[in-house]
């Protein structure tokens, strides 16, 4: 649904960088290894956070 | 102990730091990032009343992911275990309820990251909720962490043997952390990981300096790396005061 706030594994609080990383690898057409990088989210436990995420809210939204 | 007690900075940063501290054991170094990680009291969210909620998630999704949002940690003393803050956010949709619309009834405590997003709100869909933040210790829930993949390493001794047979191929060779080069600290990214990069045509051999750890620390944003780690050291001066008072006779 929403990206979770922080990484499972370390705690980082990755929530921060959805929308920025969303914008330019997702929508555009950006590197999104460059972006992460840029970012400062460093290990990978905290870039499959965000690399792997998917916003659910406009799907559902229509049920509510 | 061998060496004498010293500490010297590698990087420095608010969030994240790397610093060598020389002169104790691997009991105490390891006591130092335990103390670090779940020691260490931060405020963080940990009640809520919902007023509105008419988002597509439910109360409790809310209510978590509110109470993962760091928040900046007032002063040692100025709080005590049982004293609450109130903070509250009322947001109307269409749009997104970001950690920076919440409003906190006390200066010292606020959001420390201001663009996390909460939830995103619809045409007529609004959140209204009063949330109560709690100081509290990395051991009692994740949210009180204020430490973040902390770590240490042994610090590393490069010495050069001598050149390498003169046929013999250049093997990669990969170190990571700090090395000590002739009392002289160079992290390892500098040369890519690689001894061979900084010592080409050398044999070298690395041993592991006795009684010298490279620290790690990042934080949440809760404080300063420099404020989590005294704060640590104070967690375990406490402990050892409580506990030699309790055998005194
Ligand atoms: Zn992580």
């Amino acid at each position: 649904m929403m990206v979770p706030v922080r990484c499972f594994t370390c705690g980082n609080v990755v929530a921060e960088h959805w929308e920025e990383f969303d914008e330019r690898a997702n929508e555009g057409d950006e590197d999104p290894e460059a972006v992460l990088d840029e970012l400062g989210v460093e290990r990978y436990c905290c870039r499959r956070m965000l690399v792997s995420h998917r916003d659910l809210v406009d799907v559902v939204s229509p049920y509510q | 102990m061998t060496a004498e007690y010293d500490v010297e900075f590698v990087e420095t940063g608010d969030r994240k730091a790397r610093f060598l501290v020389r002169g104790v054991t691997p009991a105490f170094a390891n006591g130092l990032r335990r103390a670090m990680v779940a020691d260490v009291p931060t405020m963080a969210i940990d009640e809520v009343r919902f007023i509105e909620n008419s988002s597509v998630m439910f109360d409790e999704q809310l209510a978590l992911r509110l109470g993962l949002v760091p928040l900046s940690t007032p002063p040692e003393g100025e709080f005590v275990d049982d004293d609450t803050v109130t903070l509250s956010i009322d947001v109307e949709g269409p749009g997104t309820a970001y950690s920076g619309d919440l409003v906190s009834s006390d200066g010292l405590v606020q959001p420390a990251d201001e663009n996390v997003p909460i939830i995103d709100l619809k045409d007529d869909q609004r959140l209204e909720a009063e949330a109560d933040a709690v100081i509290e210790r990395g051991k009692n829930h994740a949210k009180h962490q204020g430490g973040v993949a902390v770590g240490y390493r042994h610090l590393q001794r490069v010495t050069v043997d001598g050149d390498l047979p003169e046929f013999e191929d250049e093997q990669s060779r990969i170190v990571r952390g700090v090395i000590e080069d002739d009392g002289e600290l160079i992290p390892t990214s500098e040369f890519d990981d690689d001894l061979s990069n900084r010592y080409p045509g050398k044999e070298v051999h690395v041993e592991d300096v006795p009684n010298a750890f490279v620290f790690h620390v990042e934080t949440d944003g809760s404080f300063t790396v420099a404020e989590l780690v005294t704060r640590a050291v104070d967690t375990l001066e406490a402990r050892a005061t409580e506990l030699e008072e309790a055998v005194q006779l």
